[in-house]
Parts: structure tokens; C-alpha cells; sequence
């Protein structure tokens, strides 16, 4: 039952380096005289221990199992696909954009997260060209396009998408286009919903489906999918593009479901980060669409209880930071050594046959 | 002056996995000349020249310098007693410069100072290289020179190269012959791998064969022939059919037709040309046909561009020029996946590059490249790969610990059963084997050549490609050897002799009759 144990091994590993990072958190705290135990129950009651703690936690994690999906999907076909935050800032303005036109409620959000799903497809598509015919490395580009992005969001929300009125941040998106909270006097909006399906059809199309056996295995021996005659050129195209429409996704949930301006910030304030938090959840996912999932709620809940940790237990706010940064780092490097072993192989090969 | 500069006594060589490489290798080499060391692949050269130049220890033995006997426990103390080696695979920065690479590691030298002791050096023994130029900017000749400066900067007394033709063109062969004779004329020693019998006779003045880790023969290069060689290299007992033989036969090299077959060719080759991966024509325009119920040999010395020239016909590198036509059909630039429709299979010379996926499982291992035969509207149909692959499991005796296990939990036996199950589900008409039993034990690789005999009976076409000898001439209904790039010769087995296949092995074309 040696298959069953390799499903158990990666749960098992991963609690285990949660309770390390705990230890390693608990460990800085005590150094600087805080009581942990303490601050550990403040922020594990306030973030899963109650509805409303849930309910954040989840809120904060909806846009982060889509860009750790990206990140995700990237990797298990051999691309490490840092430009999430990028084409996220492309999806959010392509939501926002939406509001520009009047349409009737529900087609209105549906096709808003159409164009945002598209415009992250589009902001992938020029370094998955350079990638599949050109060769170049798709983190380099990927981090260019990051500021690429970044710039053009700040330029559109200054100039193109402002709200009249308020000059601070752009157009609120229309109430026709919104996404339905989940739970009165929460964040949580039908956005879960959305994520939590495309995780689980990526799971669908990369373990039962023809081309996401072919986008594996080019991720995980390209030479031996080349024999199994997987075009390598397809499959970097066809997977960046999965990959910018979830990231736009995850701007666009974020905008169309948070209240209570739903409306994105100028210097991008409000959606900032959530595409390199993503890269984080991924691993701590072990880049699987579904371990993903309880991931990003674990992350989600450190991010809310992180807030409650300083006022209640007393914790400033920078050791919060802190800790959390231990507990993470400490779940991520199963994964992380993983990722990095297989691309210092890579690199080596291409060494050696250049 | 010393009358050796090293002596190895008794030599033998056990590996952990229980290969025998040496065994009771004697070898003494003098100042001033120039040693061949002759043989084909696996007779024991590197290992040698690796426990010569401290690399590897020996299991039994002992090496002897002038000042007594002498253990190396490193490269190091090898270069400390004068003796340094090139290796085949070059160990340079690119970004630095020729003069940066030989004072990395060197130490205790300032850069002026050993620019002055190099270019005394080069004008010493016309060795030039431009010391101030990227080595990346070199060409492949010039870095090789600056991995032997790099050896002389440390005031070797023996030179050790590895097979160090093999990525020259002749003009730069032709410079460094002159270069080592040069050497010798000071009086230091060189051994001088090679496999090549030209370039044996050409430069050296001693030359040592090996033959399955003996040595087989020392003669002075003035009083041999290339015959001679070619006989020592290879032996007087090879195995044919299964069963050994004795060849008589004696005579010039000839061109052989091999037996005449039956029918209309299944795969055609016509004047092909390939390029290796650095760019240099591996396969220089080779012609040959392949005909249903044969096994087609392709023997030759691995290097020779065997593998360019099976994954050009099997759609995995690009043809340079020529043609490559399957039942019929002109296959050149076609996908592999196209070919495997057509009634190709391919079982790759490198189990762990092209065939196999380590990280998946037996199941899904047993689909690659037939995927798209097991999807349902574009999902894959679990429970036909399983069955797929259960069977194949079943027939091909693969001992796995179930289908749900990673194919890098396989042994390698079980590994190769697996990729010859799944090539041989695409029933093919034409079947490229390419070092098929390679890194095996007796009872797979026996497994194996039983089945490609089988296989040979049910009337489909084998192209074999293997730089084990024995299993060539064992195996085929013809066979071709490759030099360089081109066939010397092509051959029923009973055709040959000894004789003949060494100097077919080693460069010499056969002449028509």
C-alpha cells in the first residue's frame, strides 16, 4: 500500500511543519517576553473558533487559492509562474472596467469575470509566447510583466477607471455586478464559490484528463513527454493561459465581492500582494488544486487572527508578522526543497547540453 | 632518468555492484614515449586510466613510481607525483579566461607570474592558446588545450588523455599529434586512449589493448598492423546464434552484402544527415533498409552517432538533410505520436530520459505516448489504463508493488519490461531498440533479446542498435558498424571475422569487392 501512504505522507509532513513553525513562533514570542500560549488561543478562537473568524478566514482566502492555483498549475507542467500578481491587477481592472456599461444583474457579474479571466490570459500570453517559441525563462519575464502591470493598473486607475467623485480609487463596481455575500455582516461573498470550483476543476483536467496528463508529464520529465509526443509549445501556452484567467479571477473576486467599496485603491493598496501571497499558499498546498484549498483558509485565518493576536493577547503587531512568517516559512519548505531540487536539475541540463 | 614513470602491478577492480572491470592489469610506462590504450567499450580503459590518475582506488594491486610504491587517495596526490589527466568532458569556467581557469585551484601564484610561466610553456611545446579571451569564445580545440595547459602548469611528468579525438576536427587532431610527440621529445610520458586504430598507429609508440579488463596484447606501434590490433581488440571467440564460435576466417575487409531479405522494406533511410547537440554532423549520410521477419544490428563504438541517428528516424531530433521512410511514407519532420500511429515503437537507449516518467505511476508510465488512444471526451478512461496496464504488467512479468506505484520504485529490469510491454502494446510493424539491455542483469537482459528474437519470428522488423557486441552479432540477421558518423561495413555475422569487425570498429572502411 505503498500509493496509499504517498497520499498521507505530503498531509502528514505538512501538520508536521505547522507544529514546528508553531514552535519556532512560540519560540520568538518567548524570547521577547509575550506569553504564546496565550496569543496562540487569541488567534486560533478568533480565526476558526467562531462563525464570523470563519468567515474572514475564508474571505481572505478566496483570492488566494486562485493565484496559488496559478502558481500551481505552472509548476506541475515545469513553470514557475511568479506573474500572478500581474495578471491579478489586469483581472481586477477588467472587472471594474465592466461597470463602465449597464447590464442586468447576474450577466452582468458573469460577463465581468469573463473579461477579467481574459485579461489575465492576455497579460500571460506575450511570456508564454517568449516562453514556448523563444525560450525565455518565464520567471524573468513573468516579474518584468509584474511591473509592467503594475504601472499600467496605477495609470488606470488615476486616468481611466477614477471615480469622479472620489479621487482615491477607481469606480465602484455596479451593484448589478457585485457578488452576493455569503453571510450577513461578513466579507464572505459567492467569490469562495468561485474559487472552489476552479481548484477543483483543475484537479479534474490535471489528473483525468488527457492534456493535463500531457501538461504532467512535461512538467515532470520533458524529454520522456516529447517521446509520448507532447508538444512542449502547446503545453506552455495552454497552461499559462489557465493560469491567467484563474489569476485574473482572484482580482476579480476580490473587487466584485468585498465590501464596502468594491473598488480597487490607487497604488493598488487593497489587492497588493495576493498574487506573491498565492506563490506561498501553493506551496504550502504542495501545489495540489486541492490541498490548496484548507492552504489558503489556514493562511486566511492567520491573516485575521493576526489583528486580534495584537489587541487581545497584547502582541505587537510586527512580532504577529513575525510569527506568522515562521509558520508559514516552516509549511512551505517540504515543497519548497522539492521545487528547488527539481529546478537546480533542470538547470543543470541545460548546462550540460548547451 | 628513471627507467618508468609509473608501473601498476596486478590492477583489478571489483565495482560495488559486483562488475568485474579489471582484473590483474599489468602496465609500465617510460619517459618519453607515447603508450596507446586500445579497446572497445567496457574493456576497462577508464577505469584504469581513473585509477592511474587517482580518482578511483583499485580492489587489488598496487601502483609503483620510481621513489617506491604509492597510494592515491585523490586526483590530488596524482597530480602531486607528476601525473595528470584530461578528461573527455571538459571541466572549464566559461566566463573566464584561459589564464583565469589554469590559476583557479592552482594557488600560491601570482597571475603575471604564471602568464610568464605559461607562455614559456607554450613556446616550449607550440601548446598555443590566446590566455586572455573568455573560454567560452574558443573554439572546442582551443579549450581542450586549455585543459591540458592546466594539467602542464602543475609540472606533470605523465600526461593521461581520454580519448581526447573525439570532439576534434583533423586539422586539430593533426596539431595535437604534433603536440604530444613534441611532448615526448622532452622526455615526459603520455598515455593516449583511444578506440580508433588509425590514430593509434599514427601517434603512439607503444600500445597496450584491453580487452573485458585483461590486457589482451602489447606490441611496439613499428612492428603491428592495424589487423593485428583489430584481432586483439576483439578477440577469437565470439558468439553467434547463441552459441560460441570460432572464426577462421582470415583476409581483407570486404564489402559484405549480409543475407538478401524478403519482401518490400518496412523502413527505408536514405542518405540522412543529423546534427549532435553541439552542432557538428553526428550522422554524415547513412542509407539503409530495413525488411519485416530482420533483425537489423547497428554495431559501432557509442559515440559514433548511433543515438542521433535513432532519434532522428523515431521523430524526436531534427534531419539536417535525407529521408526516412516508414511503410511507405516519407516520416521526416513528423511527431512521434504520428509515427507510433503508423506502426512504430521505440524503446529508448535512456530508460530515465525518454522512457520512462519516474514520478508516475506504473499506470500511467504504461500510456505514454498512447494517451490520446484512452480518452472519453477528453477525459482519461481510469479504468482502461488500468487494464491496459495490468496487462502489460502481467505478460511482461513486471515486479512491481502495484500500479499505483511510482515507476521510480522499480528496479531496473522491471523498469525496461515496462517500456518494452507498452511499445510493444502499439503492435508495431517496426520496432527500434536502442541499447535494449543495457545496465540489465543476465536474467532481464536474456528476457529481452528472447523477446526481440520473437518478435523477429512473428515477422515484424527490428532495428537494433547496441554497443554490446556480443548481442549484435548474437541477435542480428545483418549487421552494419558505424564510424563516425557513417557504416564501414555491413555484414551477415557468420561473414565476419575477429579480424574484421575490429578493423570495422575502428574506422577502417570495408573496400568493395
Amino acid at each position: 500500500m505503498s500509493w496509499l501512504w504517498r497520499g498521507f505522507r505530503p498531509i502528514l509532513e505538512s501538520v508536521l511543519a505547522g507544529l514546528i513553525g508553531l514552535g519556532a513562533g512560540a519560540l520568538i514570542m518567548r524570547a521577547w517576553g509575550y506569553h504564546p500560549w496565550s496569543a496562540y488561543v487569541v488567534l486560533f478562537k478568533e480565526s476558526f473558533g467562531s462563525g464570523y473568524g470563519l468567515a474572514s478566514a475564508l474571505a481572505n482566502a478566496t483570492p488566494l487559492i486562485l493565484t496559488a492555483l496559478t502558481f500551481a498549475i505552472g509548476a506541475r507542467a515545469g513553470l514557475f509562474i511568479i506573474g500572478a500578481e500581474g495578471m491579478m491587477y489586469m483581472g481586477a481592472m477588467g472587472a471594474v472596467a465592466l461597470s463602465l456599461f449597464k447590464l442586468p444583474a447576474g450577466i452582468h457579474a458573469l460577463l465581468a469575470l469573463l473579461c477579467a479571466a481574459a485579461a489575465g490570459i492576455l497579460w500571460g500570453l506575450i511570456p508564454a509566447l517568449l516562453r514556448a517559441y523563444r525560450g525565455v525563462h518565464e520567471v524573468i519575464s513573468t516579474i518584468m510583466f509584474n511591473w509592467l502591470s503594475h504601472f499600467l493598473a496605477f495609470y488606470l486607475v488615476a486616468n481611466v477607471l477614477v471615480d469622479p467623485v472620489r479621487a482615491e480609487k477607481t469606480l465602484s463596481v455596479a451593484k448589478t455586478s457585485r457578488l452576493p455575500l455569503l453571510m450577513r455582516g461578513t466579507d464572505l461573498s459567492l467569490g469562495i464559490v468561485v474559487a472552489g470550483f476552479f481548484a477543483l476543476l483543475l484537479y479534474v483536467f490535471l489528473w483525468h484528463t488527457v492534456i493535463g496528463y500531457e501538461a504532467r508529464a512535461a512538467g515532470a520529465n520533458p524529454h520522456a513527454a516529447r517521446y509520448g509526443g507532447v508538444s512542449p509549445q502547446k503545453t506552455v501556452l495552454l497552461v499559462f493561459a489557465l493560469g491567467g484567467a484563474v489569476a485574473g479571477l482572484a482580482g476579480a473576486v476580490e473587487v466584485m465581492g468585498r465590501p464596502p467599496t468594491y473598488a480597487v485603491y490607487s497604488g493598488l493598496t487593497n489587492i497588493a500582494g495576493f498574487g506573491f501571497d498565492g506563490i506561498g499558499v501553493a506551496m504550502i498546498g504542495r501545489i495540489h488544486p486541492l490541498g490548496i484549498i484548507p492552504a489558503a483558509v489556514f493562511y486566511g485565518g492567520l491573516q485575521a487572527g493576526a489583528r486580534l493576536m495584537q489587541m487581545e493577547a497584547g502582541v505587537p503587531f510586527e512580532m504577529v508578522r513575525a510569527v506568522q512568517g515562521a509558520i508559514v516559512l516552516a509549511l512551505a519548505l517540504p515543497e519548497l526543497t522539492r521545487i528547488l531540487k527539481v529546478f537546480g536539475r533542470r538547470l543543470k541540463v541545460r548546462r550540460e547540453q548547451a | 632518468m628513471a627507467q618508468f614513470l609509473l608501473r601498476a602491478e596486478g590492477l583489478t577492480k571489483v565495482y560495488p555492484d559486483g562488475t568485474l572491470a579489471l582484473s590483474g592489469v599489468n602496465l609500465t610506462v617510460r619517459p618519453g614515449e607515447v603508450l596507446g590504450l586500445l579497446g572497445e567499450n567496457g574493456a576497462g580503459k577508464t577505469t584504469l586510466t581513473k585509477i592511474l590518475s587517482g580518482l578511483l582506488s583499485p580492489t587489488a594491486g598496487r601502483l609503483l613510481t620510481p621513489r617506491g610504491p604509492i597510494r592515491f587517495h585523490s586526483p590530488k596526490d596524482a597530480l602531486k607525483m607528476g601525473i595528470g589527466m584530461v578528461h573527455q568532458h571538459f571541466a572549464l569556467v566559461d566566463t573566464f579566461t584561459a589564464l583565469e581557469n589554469v590559476a583557479l585551484g592552482l594557488g600560491g601564484i601570482s597571475l603575471p607570474s604564471l602568464r610568464r610561466k605559461l607562455e614559456k610553456l607554450m613556446e616550449d611545446t607550440g601548446l598555443r592558446v590566446p590566455l586572455d579571451v573568455p573560454v567560452e569564445k574558443l573554439a572546442v580545440g582551443e579549450r581542450q588545450r586549455v585543459e591540458i595547459l592546466k594539467v602542464l602548469a602543475r609540472d606533470v611528468e605523465l600526461l593521461i588523455l581520454d580519448e581526447p579525438t573525439s570532439v576534434l576536427t583533423p586539422v586539430e587532431t593533426a596539431e595535437l599529434f604534433k603536440f604530444l610527440r613534441n611532448l615526448r621529445d622532452q622526455g615526459k610520458g603520455v598515455i593516449f586512449i583511444t578506440h580508433k586504430l588509425k590514430e593509434a598507429l599514427t601517434v603512439t609508440d607503444r600500445i597496450v589493448v584491453l580487452r573485458r579488463g585483461k590486457v589482451a596484447g602489447e606490441v611496439f606501434t613499428r612492428e603491428t598492423t592495424a589487423a593485428e590490433l583489430a584481432r586483439l581488440m576483439i578477440g577469437t571467440e565470439v558468439e553467434i546464434g547463441r552459441r560460441p564460435v570460432e572464426l577462421a576466417l582470415e583476409g581483407e575487409v570486404q564489402a559484405l552484402a549480409g543475407a538478401p531479405s524478403q519482401g518490400e522494406p518496412v523502413l527505408v533511410v536514405k542518405d540522412l544527415q543529423v546534427r549532435s547537440d553541439t552542432g557538428e554532423l553526428a550522422v554524415r549520410g547513412l542509407s539503409f533498409e530495413l525488411y519485416p521477419g530482420e533483425i537489423f544490428g547497428i554495431a559501432g563504438v557509442e559515440g559514433n552517432g548511433q543515438t542521433e541517428l535513432v532519434e532522428a528516424i523515431c521523430g524526436l531530433r531534427r534531419v539536417e538533410s535525407g529521408e526516412v521512410w516508414l511503410l511507405g511514407q516519407n516520416v521526416v519532420g513528423r511527431p512521434p505520436t504520428e509515427l507510433y500511429r503508423l506502426g512504430m515503437a521505440h524503446i529508448p537507449e535512456d530508460r530515465w530520459k525518454y522512457g520512462l516518467i519516474l514520478p508516475f505511476t506504473v499506470a500511467e508510465n504504461a500510456i505514454l505516448g498512447l494517451q490520446r488512444r484512452f480518452h472519453a471526451a477528453g477525459f482519461l478512461r481510469a479504468w482502461a489504463v488500468r487494464t491496459h496496464a495490468a496487462r502489460i504488467v502481467r505478460e511482461f512479468g513486471v515486479q512491481t508493488a502495484g500500479l499505483f506505484a511510482q515507476a521510480k520504485s522499480l528496479s531496473g529490469g522491471n523498469q525496461q519490461k515496462l517500456i518494452v510491454g507498452r511499445e510493444l502494446s502499439k503492435d508495431p510493424k517496426v520496432v527500434v531498440a536502442a541499447q535494449p539491455t543495457r545496465g540489465l542483469d543476465i536474467g532481464a537482459a536474456q528476457f529481452i533479446r528472447d523477446l526481440l528474437l520473437r518478435l523477429r519470428e512473428e515477422g515484424r522488423a527490428i532495428l537494433l542498435v547496441s554497443a554490446d557486441l556480443d548481442e549484435v552479432l548474437a541477435l542480428s540477421d545483418r549487421v552494419a558498424f558505424m564510424y563516425e558518423g557513417t557504416f564501414t561495413g555491413l555484414a551477415g555475422p557468420a561473414e565476419l571475422t575477429p579480424e574484421t569487425i575490429g578493423l570495422l570498429m575502428g574506422g577502417v572502411k570495408a573496400e568493395p569487392r
